[in-house]
């Protein structure tokens, strides 16, 4: 029994925290939002491996977890990384689990290699993040999961509060030949891992908002004292840093059993369903307590703290509410198929 | 990461299940704020010790089990599945015991720790006054040398257990004339020392067990002072450090306090209604958090690590927790809520409103859930301090 990260993954996370503070500062983020996908970075996160992060050695990637992925997407939150690092990951793994040797071949090493931006669409989900940008869309459409290639698509662009989403509604004929599987089993393991991956990143969007707010606070003086001694700004920002700290080994759990577990584990999705309720409900505390920490220099266009609360506000919801999947949980609970005992 | 036990984890599981299975008293014990209660938990408790499990987390060089954190987790599961009895010398085991193996001298763990493990001393504390609650460096209660004894003036409240127990630990402020802190003693006091006087408070829920505890010129031996006179406060700070470390295996109670919860919605005829059952999987999400938190507070500590002010994290999750799990019960109930355990028509379990009003005391005790924010945003946030108001 050991909660908690390896060596190689506290040095995974230590790495992709220098590198995308040096390389994701908020200006990059904000550049983003004008000009919309950022191919260099897109290279840059390619070149330190980050993109191939659970990509098979033997098509170019790192060969490592759901877990290790968990860790980066943490740090990919913590700067509002404005590309689809949560969407192409997913995909791989998806691609792992569900398709054929030959699709593997056929789209892993560009996915690896920076060549490929994919993206993913869940169950009954319309709304497509970076689907102008992807050039492989993995999709859950009828009752099966596809593989289909952007020029199959026909997108209607949807703009969105935090306009590096980009987000499009996707039409698209599938057909024998984009089929990755009808299995169930890997169709409720694709959702499960976008909801772990959503949850790893909102931990980290979380945990930059508490991070941001205690600095804002601790200078920031009115009354003559600083804002933070006041015990109303302090147990706000007690409340979210409780909430962050107590998501994060959860979401550690959740991604670990989703990797380890066979398609489909009731147990597995159950602690999925668990770490995206628990970091959209940490997210949702910290969201609030930081505007309300910062006040109106937090409310104006100029300030940072814009991007985590929409990308944060965004990903609350994306990839199952917290109530669809709370409902999920009681389903569970009430008909005690005994994964949630 | 790895969620699997070893062999021999598996097989120490096997063996405590198997003994609590053979061992657990069938029928519930009378209430440890009775005589006939204390009795009965201290025959439980004796069959503990013969077995060897009545202080696992203790060294074995004083006794103790010497177990190791999983194996204490473990235990601590498998107890509470089985629904053996609360463990009568709590106080002793969790809180007094450690403070002793750490500060005390040869003499002193060869005087109290035998007689904690086998239960023929129950201990109380004396840190609570009725002028130093949360501010509990506030305290009054003198003690002031003379010869080879203190001599203890002074009050004491909130004291659990002090109607059967022999001895107390306490703080005291033994230099009045030194600061705040640098001013307390801690020191063991035998209940029976003529000067002590009790009297009972009845709790919320009508249940004794509390008492304020006074004392007119109490005299105890200074050799009962653990530590250095005037370092009580860090050997204090310490046996509240003893107290949050605890904990392990309570996920099992939580869950099935919302396992309960969805029995309870199906009885009041409500399972679904998704309004309940949006909030029985908001329980059952925060009882992983919880769970998962405490795994991997024992994986950190079973590594050498410590805890410091992150255990105040623990305390306020677990408390809000607790209260959050019961206040879902009471809605669930609806205007049948409020009926007594036995009414005629009442849906809940007996010893529900018990628990329900205990649930609410959970975020006072121990450090109220204030104190715990204050600590977390002060103590691992590094937020400034708030300004203290001098008082006289």
């Amino acid at each position: 029994m050991d909660v908690e990260l390896s060596d190689q993954q506290r040095e995974l996370a230590a790495g992709a925290r220098e590198f995308l503070s040096e390389q994701c500062p908020p200006s990059r983020v904000r550049t983003a939002w004008d000009e919309g996908h950022d191919p260099r970075l897109w290279s840059q996160l390619a070149e330190v491996g980050f993109l191939g992060v659970v990509v098979p050695e033997e098509h170019g990637g790192l060969g490592l977890g759901d877990l290790d992925l968990a860790v980066l997407l943490e740090e990919a939150g913590r700067v509002a990384l404005p590309v689809p690092l949560l969407e192409t990951a997913v995909a791989a793994l998806t691609l792992l689990d569900a398709g054929s040797p030959e699709q593997c071949k056929r789209w892993l090493p560009g996915i690896a290699a920076g060549e490929v931006v994919a993206t993913i669409g869940l169950p009954g989900q319309s709304l497509v993040v970076a689907a102008p940008d992807a050039d492989l869309l993995v999709l859950a459409r009828d009752g099966g999961l596809h593989a289909v290639e952007a020029d199959r698509c026909e997108l209607t662009p949807q703009p969105a509060f935090d306009a590096s989403r980009r987000l499009a509604t996707v039409s698209v004929d599938t057909g024998p030949d984009t089929s990755l599987t009808d299995d169930p089993a890997k169709l409720a393991r694709f959702a499960d891992r976008a909801a772990v991956a959503a949850a790893a990143t909102l931990v980290g969007i979380a945990a930059h908002l508490v991070r941001e707010s205690v600095a804002y606070v601790a200078q920031r003086r009115q009354f003559g004292r600083p804002i933070g001694s006041f015990q109303a700004i302090k147990y706000r920002l007690a409340d979210a840093h409780l909430a962050v700290e107590f998501a994060r080994p959860l979401t550690w759990v959740a991604a670990h059993q989703v990797g380890v577990s066979d398609a489909g584990d009731p147990e597995a999705s159950a602690a999925a369903s668990a770490a995206k309720v628990a970091a959209s409900t940490a997210q949702a505390t910290a969201n609030e307590h930081a505007l309300q920490c910062h006040g109106g220099i937090g409310f104006t266009w100029e300030h940072d703290l814009q991007m985590w609360l929409k990308r944060g506000k965004a990903l609350e919801l994306a990839y199952g509410t917290p109530a669809a999947h709370r409902a999920r949980i009681a389903d569970d609970l009430f008909t005690g198929t005994g994964s949630t005992r | 990461m790895d969620l699997t036990y070893t062999a021999t984890e598996h097989e120490f599981r096997a063996e405590v299940r198997d003994w609590l299975a053979a061992n657990t008293p069938t029928e519930v014990l009378p209430p440890i704020y009775t005589a006939a209660g204390v009795a009965a938990h201290r025959v439980w408790e004796r069959t503990m010790f013969d077995a060897g499990y009545s202080a696992l987390h203790w060294p074995r060089e004083h006794g103790g089990g010497g177990a190791g954190l999983i194996e204490q987790a473990i235990f601590g599961e498998e107890y509470l599945r089985a629904g053996a009895p609360m463990r009568l010398n709590r106080l002793a085991l969790g809180l007094a015991g450690p403070t002793v193996i750490q500060f005390g001298t040869d003499e002193q763990r060869r005087q109290w720790l035998p007689a904690m493990l086998s239960c023929d001393d129950l201990w109380c504390q004396g840190f609570s006054e009725p002028e130093a609650g949360s501010d509990l460096a506030g305290l009054r209660t003198r003690a002031e040398r003379d010869g080879d004894d203190f001599v203890l003036n002074g009050q004491k409240t909130w004291t659990s257990m002090s109607a059967f127990a022999n001895w107390m630990f306490a703080m005291v402020r033994s230099d009045p004339d030194s600061s705040r802190h640098r001013s307390i003693t801690f020191i063991m006091v035998p209940m029976d020392t003529p000067g002590i006087e009790l009297r009972p408070i009845r709790q919320l829920h009508g249940e004794p067990g509390f008492a304020e505890v006074f004392f007119t010129d109490v005299r105890v031996s200074a050799t009962n002072v653990i530590g250095e006179v005037g370092e009580g406060w860090s050997v204090a700070m310490a046996t509240l450090g003893f107290e949050r470390g605890t904990g392990l295996g309570d996920h099992v109670r939580f869950a099935r306090d919302v396992a309960d919860l969805v029995e309870l919605a199906r009885r009041a005829g409500v399972a679904d209604d998704p309004v309940v059952r949006d909030e029985i999987a908001a329980r059952w999400v925060e009882v992983q958090q919880f769970r998962r938190h405490m795994q991997r507070t024992a994986t950190r500590l079973a590594a050498g690590g410590t805890i410091g002010p992150e255990a105040s994290m623990t305390k306020l999750f677990w408390s809000e927790m607790e209260a959050r799990i019961f206040e879902t019960a009471l809605k669930i109930l609806g205007p049948l809520a409020e009926l007594a355990d036995d009414a005629p028509d009442s849906l809940a379990d007996r010893g529900f409103h018990r628990r329900y009003w205990h649930s609410r005391a959970s975020r006072i005790f121990a450090g109220t859930s204030e104190v715990q924010r204050n600590i977390i945003s002060e103590r691992v946030l590094g937020l400034p301090r708030e300004p203290r108001w001098t008082s006289s």
